[in-house]
């Protein structure tokens, strides 16, 4: 049924955006223009399909937005994941642990736009007068920071279900070795959660990836020109999608549509492209743990 | 016991009351609901909806109205394709959506006007003046500072400060963006062969430009942001003041700086009446006249003239009726800073509406 599905998306996807493939070319995905041409002019033929005169989309800045921010919110992230998780499992009484960690769970499924609220009402303003040399605190670095906080909890909560599981066994003979604390945790249990550790983080980053709401209300929706610091402004595909699809409606020859299918495509690739290369890693990582302990 | 048979009557009763409320209710929806009406399209024209429901439909039982907000090309294409009976946009619809689909029509409801708000701290409460041809520069990235010679002209005794401009536009499409890049179309000829207009740009790349979703976004943009500029619908007045934003004069067609208000924006819809051609597909952006503000427009019901009975047919008449007349009363149309329609126009939508069969 779900693969059905999977495949019925993807079809949809191709075969809807089929005619704007043709007309974008593999220019598609690194011209830096979008542009939606004049749609209150009568289309024009080009290339055997009918588009409004000046029509161009590129979607380039929107591939580096998506990229830079969703790996940005990885970087700050895991670090957080990793602490929380560990505090968890190591320095909180086992009685009020199940508490602590529902709550890190239940900051997973606080809706997307409570994030971007917050992050219009509290960090803009901060990284507006405290970090951003420019005074504007819209854009890459607020866009990070909301996706790091909302995607931590996937991966602390993972980490957390594993490094819980790790034998005591192995534990108590690291302690029996003299091992302090710190050592018990880094060489003892951190390398044998590693492969979950990854499979958290390609979770998180999934979600990061696609994340439209709160992004939407804080990336400062940068268009026509790539990023050049954490406060440059940023669009990501998702949303671009939605920001666009309003617009892209009153074109009479339906090509701005198609082309923001064919962006859905794009998006659906990268993420495809992401969770296979972390399958690969997480397995060779498996196999190198196994070759260790042989 | 004595407490559990007190509960038990009381539920009795409860559920009696329940199911009569009920019948009641069903009985009264049943005639109320003879035909439904949907609307959907501009988030600008939503609230006017809003306000004109209760009014509408105690005067009309026999019509039930459904608004939602969903954006002017929501509007425009939903309407095209039969999925609601009356689309809401800022923008008439283009002439190749007019040739592809014949019966749609646009038909104007009131009029609305747009203001270009800045944040400039110490001058909020100066009205800078400002042109065409300086905002063309300012979101084309040729103009970077507000100390910037041209802004310097157009104010003189004015202490500009030399601080970087931070333009901010809207990100989704919108019939805000449609009319502020006509001004800068139709006032600056470099404007015109560049970017042009549209519901979206494609914005000239500038460092720092911010893209906000929505009037409350560019509203919280602005306002977060001292020494940037922006362009917020007229019905977002009220919050503009309360977020103490400056509004600037601009410079109409005929050199004069002007400030949106209802004589100004009145004079601009008056300079345009004659012109207005039987479809009523025209922009009253940049008009003639001394006292004409330059950003002011239609907002529009898009309707298809072919209903599919004459009972939907009919009910439609009667709402877009009802909203050019009794619906334009300064009482509905003051709350969201809308204008009524000349009597003129008000002629011409009367011919378009008849035409709804």
């Amino acid at each position: 049924m779900i693969p059905a599905a999977l495949c019925a998306v993807v079809l949809f996807l191709a075969i809807y955006s089929a005619q704007a493939v043709g007309f974008n070319g593999f220019g598609f995905v690194s011209r830096i223009t979008w542009d939606l041409g004049n749609m209150y002019s009568d289309p024009v033929t080009i290339r055997g399909v009918q588009v409004p005169p000046g029509a161009s989309y590129g979607i380039l800045v929107f591939v580096v937005g998506t990229l830079l921010s969703s790996f940005i919110a990885i970087l700050i992230a895991v670090p957080l994941s990793i602490g929380a998780a560990i505090f968890l499992s190591e320095a909180v009484p086992a009685k009020i642990r199940p508490v602590l960690s529902l709550l890190v769970e239940l900051v997973a499924v606080v809706p997307s736009v409570v994030f971007g609220l917050w992050g219009i009402a509290v960090l803009i303003p901060f990284i507006g007068h405290y970090i951003s040399p420019t005074g504007n605190g819209y854009g890459l670095l607020a866009a990070s920071i909301v996706l790091a906080l909302m995607i931590t909890p996937i991966i602390a909560t993972t980490l957390l279900d594993a490094l819980l599981q790790v034998p005591k066994e192995n534990r108590e003979s690291a302690f029996a070795l003299g091992a302090t604390h710190f050592e018990v945790v880094s060489k003892a249990m951190l390398p044998m959660v590693r492969a979950t550790l990854i499979g958290g983080i390609v979770l998180a980053l999934g979600r990061a990836l696609g994340e439209t709401m709160a992004v939407l209300m804080v990336s400062g929706g940068g268009l026509n020109i790539l990023p050049t610091s954490l406060f440059s402004p940023i669009s990501t595909i998702a949303s671009f999608i939605v920001s666009q699809l309003d617009s892209a409606e009153q074109d009479p020859t339906n090509m701005a549509v198609r082309s923001l299918a064919e962006i859905a495509l794009v998006l659906f690739i990268i993420t495809l492209a992401v969770n296979a290369g972390a399958k690969l890693l997480s397995s060779g990582v498996l196999t190198n743990v196994r070759h260790r302990k042989q | 016991m004595k407490f559990n048979n007190i509960r038990r009557a009381m539920l009795r009763a409860g559920v009696a009351g329940l199911a009569v409320a009920a019948m009641t209710c069903s009985t009264r929806t049943a005639k109320a609901a003879d035909v439904t009406l949907v609307e959907t399209g501009s988030s600008l024209l939503y609230p006017l909806f809003n306000i004109w429901v209760p009014d509408f439909t105690a005067a009309n039982p026999g019509i039930r109205l459904t608004t939602t907000s969903t954006g002017s090309g929501a509007g425009i294409a939903q309407a095209i394709k039969g999925l609601v009976q009356v689309g809401a946009s800022d923008a008439y619809m283009s002439d190749a959506l007019s040739k592809k689909n014949a019966t749609m029509m646009s038909i104007p409801l009131a009029i609305s006007s747009q203001a270009i708000n800045y944040n400039l701290p110490g001058l909020n409460d100066k009205n800078i003046k400002l042109s065409g041809p300086i905002l063309a520069g300012i979101y084309s990235g040729k103009i970077t500072m507000w100390n910037d010679p041209m802004i310097k002209a157009a104010n003189a005794g004015l202490d500009l400060p030399a601080r970087v401009i931070i333009p901010v536009h809207r990100l989704d499409g919108s019939g805000d963006t449609f009319i502020f890049s006509q001004y800068l179309s139709d006032s600056t000829p470099m404007w015109k062969s560049g970017t042009g207009f549209g519901t979206t740009l494609s914005w000239p790349a500038i460092t720092g430009e911010l893209g906000a979703k929505g009037n409350t976004g560019m509203l919280s943009a602005a306002a977060a942001n001292p020494y940037s500029i922006a362009y917020i619908g007229v019905s977002y007045a009220d919050e503009v003041a309360k977020a103490g934003l400056g509004t600037a004069m601009l410079k109409n067609a005929d050199g004069k700086y002007v400030l949106p208000a209802s004589d100004t924006v009145g004079a601009a819809a008056n300079s345009v009446v004659t012109d207005t051609p039987t479809d009523e597909r025209i922009s009253m952006i940049f008009a003639p006249g001394a006292k004409s503000y330059p950003i002011a427009n239609y907002e529009y019901a898009i309707v298809n003239a072919t209903q599919p009975d004459a009972t939907t047919a009919g009910a439609i008449r009667t709402l877009l009726t009802w909203a050019i007349t009794s619906g334009n009363d300064p009482k509905y149309l003051s709350q969201v800073h809308f204008l009524p329609l000349p009597a003129a126009i008000v002629t011409l939508s009367k011919t378009q509406i008849s035409k709804i069969q």
